[in-house]
C-alpha cells in the first residue's frame, strides 16, 4: 500500500492537483511514522503507511501554517475521516478544496489501539479515493462503549476517587487539546485571562474543571479517534469521558459524530421532545 | 573495594526515611506503561527497573507546577497581601536518573542569577538526590552527546550502581553520606558502568550553527508538524519557564507561579495583542536556540541533559535530538561549550 | 449529620421567569430557607456548565438551575438548548462520579412563586439530610 500511496501522491503533486501531501513519514529518532508534509514529487518516497500510523492528521487542516502551503492531499484512516465530517459541518474546512486519500485499515498500534476493537469504518467513508482492500478477517466489532460500561460498574464514590487520582497527575501540557482535530479554537477558554474563567494551576480542583471542560466542549463532536488519550504523557484515560458523552449522544439523540454530514450537530440544534424527566 | 547496600535493604531504608517524616519521591508505575516520579506513600510504590526512565522529571520536586507565592484580600479600597513562605520540606529523591539529577546544577544558574528564587533554592537545599545509574538506554537517549552518561554524578548526592544482589553506594556529598551512614557494608567487588548511547551530536558545532542560521527557512519546515503543546517542556528536566498569575474571586485570592511553555501561542502574547513569536516556527527556533545557544552563552552550560523525554512525549515525534540531527548534522566533533 | 450544618445552595436563574418567581415569593412573603444564593442570568441558555463547577469549587453543597418553561423562553429557544446540554452534561458528571443528586434543574414561571418556595424548601431539607458535599470541597482545597 505504501508503494501505491507514493505513486498516487507523486501524480497529484506532479499534476499540480495538490500543493502538499499531509501524510506519515518515518522519523529518524524513533523509527515510528509521524506527520510529514511533502511538497515536491521527488520527496514522496518519504511517505509510508503501516500499522503504526497512529496520528490523526486532520488536526493540521485548521492550522494557518499548513493552510498557507496550498491545497492539500491528506492521508486518513476510517476513524480519522470522521473528523472531516465534523470540521465540514462546523464550517472549518472546505471539503472540496482538498483531496482525501483513505487508507483501508485493519487496526493500528501494538498492542492494538482500544478504538480498533469496535471499529466499523475499516474502509474510510467519503474519501476521494481509497487505497487498499477491506481487511478480510476482521470479526464483528465489539460493542462501542464496552470500556465505559465496565467502568460504570464502580460506585459513584469509586469513580470520583478514580478521577481524583487521574486529575492529580495532569500537568496541563494541553497535548490532548492540541492533538485533537475538533479542538481548534484559536484561543481556548482556559487561555482566556482577562478575566480568567478556568484556573491554569495544576491543582486537583482546576484539573477537574479542565477535564470537565475539555470533555464537554467535545460533546457530540468527539469522533473517538483516541488521540488525546494516546498522547497524554501521564496516561489520563480521557477516552472514558469522551465515551460517556458519545454514548449519551447516541442513546438520547441517535447521533454519532462524524458519521453523517446531513444531520445537524446535536449541540447546535434542539428537539421539542428532548427528555426532561430529570427537570422539575 | 566499595560500599554495598543489599537489594532487599533499599526498600527498608526508604521506609525508614518515610518514618522519619521525610518526603520521599521516586519512580513508580502508576498504570501499565506509565512510570512517573511521584511522591511515595510507601516503599512498595518504588520501581527501580523495567523501564528506561520515567516520563516526567524530578524538577517538579524543586520547581513544582504550581506554587502559591502570595495571598491577597480586598477590604474596602485596600488590598492586604501576605507573602507565602518558601516551603521547608526535608526530601529525598530516590532512583533519580543521572540525566535528571544533572539538570539541577544547570537550573541553579537560572534560579540564583539576578534574583534568588527562594522557592527553588530552599527546596533545593532541603533535597537529597539518590541517583541510580542507568542499565539501559533507548533511541531517544543522548546523554553522552552532552558530556554526561549512565553514571554521571552531576547533581547527585549519592550514586547507586546495580551489582549482583544489591547496589554499590557512592556517596558524593555530606548530605548523601548522612543518608547512608551505617546502612552499607564494604565489599570487594565494584560495579561495572554500563555503556551509554553512542555520541550522536556535537553541541559545540551546534552553537556555531545556531548563531549562523537564526533566520534559516528550515525552522518553518521543522515546525510544521509541531502542535504547540507543552508535552516536551513539561517533561523536560531543564525547562523552567513559569507564569505568574492571580487566581481568586472578588474577595481575594492567591498569586501563583505556574509552569509555562515557550511552545504555547500565548507564551509571548502581549497585553496589546501583539505577539513577537506569532508562529510555531519562531517558537521551535526559540526552544532550540535557548537550550543550545542562549543559555550556554549566558551560563556556560547547555540547557539539556540528553534525557530524551521531549522525543518520547512528543505526540508527533519531534524532540530536540531529531532537530539537532536535522540541523547540525550528526558528525560527532568535540563536545563542550 | 451535624446539627448546625446549613446547606449552601447556589441557584442560577433566568431573568425572565424564575428570578421573577423568586421576587414574587418575596413580595408575597412566602417563607423559604435562606440557604439559597440567587444568581440572575439572562436565560438558562447562558448557564455555562462551568458555572455549575465553579459553584461546587466555591463550596456549594447543591446547585439549582432554573428558567422559563419550554415554549416560554424570552429568547425562544434558550431553554431548549440548555435542556439538551444538561442531558449530556449529567452523563459526564455521572462518569466522573460527581453527585448529580445535588444538581437540580427546573422550569419555574414568573407566576410560580409557590413552586419556587416548595422546591427550595425541599432541596434544602434534602441536602441537610445528605450533608455537605465534602468530596468536592476536599478536591477544591487540595493543592496537589
Ligand atoms: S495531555 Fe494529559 S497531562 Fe497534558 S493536559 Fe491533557 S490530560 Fe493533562
Ligand atoms: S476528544 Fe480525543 S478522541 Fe475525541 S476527537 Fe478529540 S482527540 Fe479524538
Ligand atoms: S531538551 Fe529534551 S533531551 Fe534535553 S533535557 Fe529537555 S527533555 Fe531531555
Ligand atoms: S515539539 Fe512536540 S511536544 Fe513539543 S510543543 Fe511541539 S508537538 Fe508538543
Ligand atoms: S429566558 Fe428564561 S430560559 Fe431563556
Amino acid at each position: 500500500m505504501t508503494g501505491q500511496l507514493r505513486e498516487r501522491c507523486r501524480r497529484l503533486l506532479q499534476d499540480g492537483a495538490v500543493q502538499v501531501v499531509i501524510g506519515y513519514g518515518v522519523s529518524t529518532s524513533d523509527g515510528m511514522p509521524h506527520p510529514i508534509f511533502v511538497r515536491r514529487p521527488d520527496d514522496v518516497d518519504k511517505l509510508i503507511w503501516n500499522e503504526q500510523c497512529m496520528a490523526n492528521l486532520t488536526t493540521y487542516l485548521t492550522r494557518d501554517a499548513v493552510k498557507a502551503l496550498g491545497k492539500p492531499a491528506i492521508v486518513v484512516k476510517g476513524c480519522d475521516a470522521r473528523a472531516l465530517v465534523v470540521l465540514e459541518q462546523e464550517c472549518q474546512i472546505d471539503r472540496s478544496a482538498m483531496h482525501v486519500i483513505g487508507m483501508a485499515c485493519a487496526g493500528v498500534g501494538s498492542p492494538r489501539a482500544p478504538k480498533c476493537a469496535s471499529c466499523d469504518v475499516h474502509v474510510p467513508a467519503a474519501a476521494d479515493e481509497v487505497i487498499g482492500e477491506a481487511p478480510a478477517q476482521t470479526g464483528p466489532a465489539d460493542p462501542p462503549y464496552a470500556e465505559l460500561e465496565e467502568f460504570l460498574q464502580k460506585s459513584p464514590a469509586e469513580r470520583f476517587a478514580y478521577w481524583r487520582e487521574e486529575a492529580a497527575r495532569c500537568i496541563r501540557c494541553y497535548a490532548c487539546r492540541e492533538v485533537c482535530p475538533t479542538c481548534y479554537c484559536p484561543r481556548c477558554i482556559v487561555d482566556k485571562n482577562r478575566p480568567a474563567c478556568l484556573d491554569t494551576s495544576a491543582t486537583v480542583k482546576a484539573n477537574f474543571a479542565w477535564h470537565v471542560t475539555r470533555a464537554f466542549h467535545q460533546a457530540g463532536r468527539c469522533t473517538g479517534c483516541g488521540e488525546c488519550t494516546r498522547v497524554c504523557p501521564v496516561g489520563i484515560n480521557m477516552r472514558l469521558l469522551n465515551q460517556s458523552l458519545a454514548r449519551a449522544a447516541d442513546e438520547h439523540f441517535g447521533y454519532r459524530a462524524g458519521t453523517n454530514r446531513e444531520t445537524p450537530p446535536i449541540i447546535g440544534a434542539y428537539g421539542l421532545e428532548d427528555k426532561e424527566s430529570f427537570i422539575r | 573495594m566499595s560500599e554495598l547496600i543489599a537489594q532487599e535493604a533499599l526498600p527498608g531504608l526508604v521506609a525508614k526515611w518515610l518514618a522519619q517524616g521525610k518526603r520521599v519521591a521516586g519512580p513508580s508505575v502508576v498504570k501499565p506503561g506509565y512510570c512517573l516520579y511521584v511522591e511515595l506513600k510507601s516503599s512498595a510504590q518504588l520501581a527501580l527497573e523495567g523501564f528506561i526512565r520515567p516520563r516526567n522529571s524530578i524538577k517538579e520536586f524543586v520547581f513544582p507546577h504550581h506554587e502559591a507565592i502570595c495571598r491577597y484580600h480586598f477590604s474596602g479600597h485596600t488590598v492586604e497581601t501576605e507573602d507565602c513562605d518558601p516551603p521547608q520540606v526535608d526530601q529525598v529523591i530516590v532512583g533519580a536518573r543521572p540525566c535528571d539529577a544533572a539538570a539541577l546544577p544547570i537550573l541553579d544558574h537560572l534560579f540564583t542569577w539576578d534574583y534568588e528564587d527562594k522557592f527553588y533554592t530552599e527546596r533545593r537545599k532541603a533535597t537529597t538526590v539518590v541517583t541510580l545509574a542507568c542499565q539501559a538506554h533507548d533511541d531517544a537517549c543522548f546523554c553522552t552527546s552532552l558530556d554526561l552518561g549512565p553514571a554521571a554524578e552531576q547533581g547527585s548526592d549519592v550514586l547507586l550502581l546495580a551489582v549482583p544482589g544489591g547496589y554499590e553506594v557512592r556517596c558524593l556529598t555530606d548530605k548523601g553520606r548522612a543518608l547512608f551512614a551505617g546502612e552499607t557494608r564494604t565489599v570487594e567487588q565494584t560495579a561495572v558502568v554500563p555503556p551509554g548511547p553512542p555520541v550522536m551530536v556535537a553541541p559545540g558545532t551546534i552553537m556555531a550553527f545556531l548563531q549562523a542560521r537564526y533566520d534559516d527557512p528550515m525552522w518553518a519546515d521543522l515546525a510544521l508538524r509541531c502542535l504547540g503543546c507543552g508535552a516536551c517542556a513539561y517533561t523536560c528536566p531543564t525547562c523552567h519557564c513559569f507564569d505568574i498569575v492571580d487566581e481568586g474571586t472578588a474577595a481575594g485570592g492567591c498569586r501563583v507561579k505556574n509552569w509555562d511553555c515557550c511552545q504555547f501561542a500565548m507564551f509571548t502574547q502581549h497585553a496589546s495583542g501583539h505577539n513577537p513569536r506569532s508562529g510555531q516556527s519562531q517558537r521551535q527556533r526559540q526552544r532550540i536556540q535557548h537550550k543550545f545557544r542562549i543559555y550556554p552563552e549566558k551560563f556556560g552550560v547547555m540547557l539539556c541533559t540528553g534525557c530524551g523525554n521531549c522525543a518520547r512525549n512528543c505526540p508527533v515525534g519531534l524532540g530536540v535530538l531529531s532537530t539537532l540531527k536535522e540541523t547540525a548534522g550528526s558528525a560527532p566533533v568535540e563536545v563542550g561549550v | 449529620m451535624s446539627e448546625d450544618f446549613e446547606p449552601k445552595i447556589v441557584a442560577f436563574v433566568c431573568n425572565w421567569c424564575t428570578y421573577l418567581a423568586a421576587d414574587l415569593a418575596g413580595t408575597n412573603r412566602l417563607e423559604y430557607p435562606p440557604n439559597v444564593r440567587i444568581l440572575r442570568l439572562p436565560c438558562t441558555g447562558r448557564v455555562d456548565f462551568n458555572l455549575i463547577i465553579k459553584a461546587l469549587e466555591m463550596g456549594a453543597d447543591a446547585v439549582v438551575v432554573s428558567g422559563c418553561h419550554p415554549g416560554d423562553c424570552h429568547y425562544t429557544a434558550g431553554n431548549y438548548h440548555a435542556r439538551r446540554r444538561w442531558i449530556l452534561f449529567r452523563e459526564l458528571l455521572e462518569t466522573m462520579g460527581i453527585e448529580t443528586n445535588r444538581i437540580f434543574f427546573s422550569w419555574i414561571s414568573a407566576a410560580e412563586s409557590k413552586k419556587w418556595q416548595h422546591m427550595i424548601t425541599e432541596i434544602t431539607d434534602q441536602i441537610r439530610e445528605m450533608g455537605p458535599y465534602t468530596a468536592y470541597h476536599e478536591i477544591s482545597e487540595a493543592t496537589a
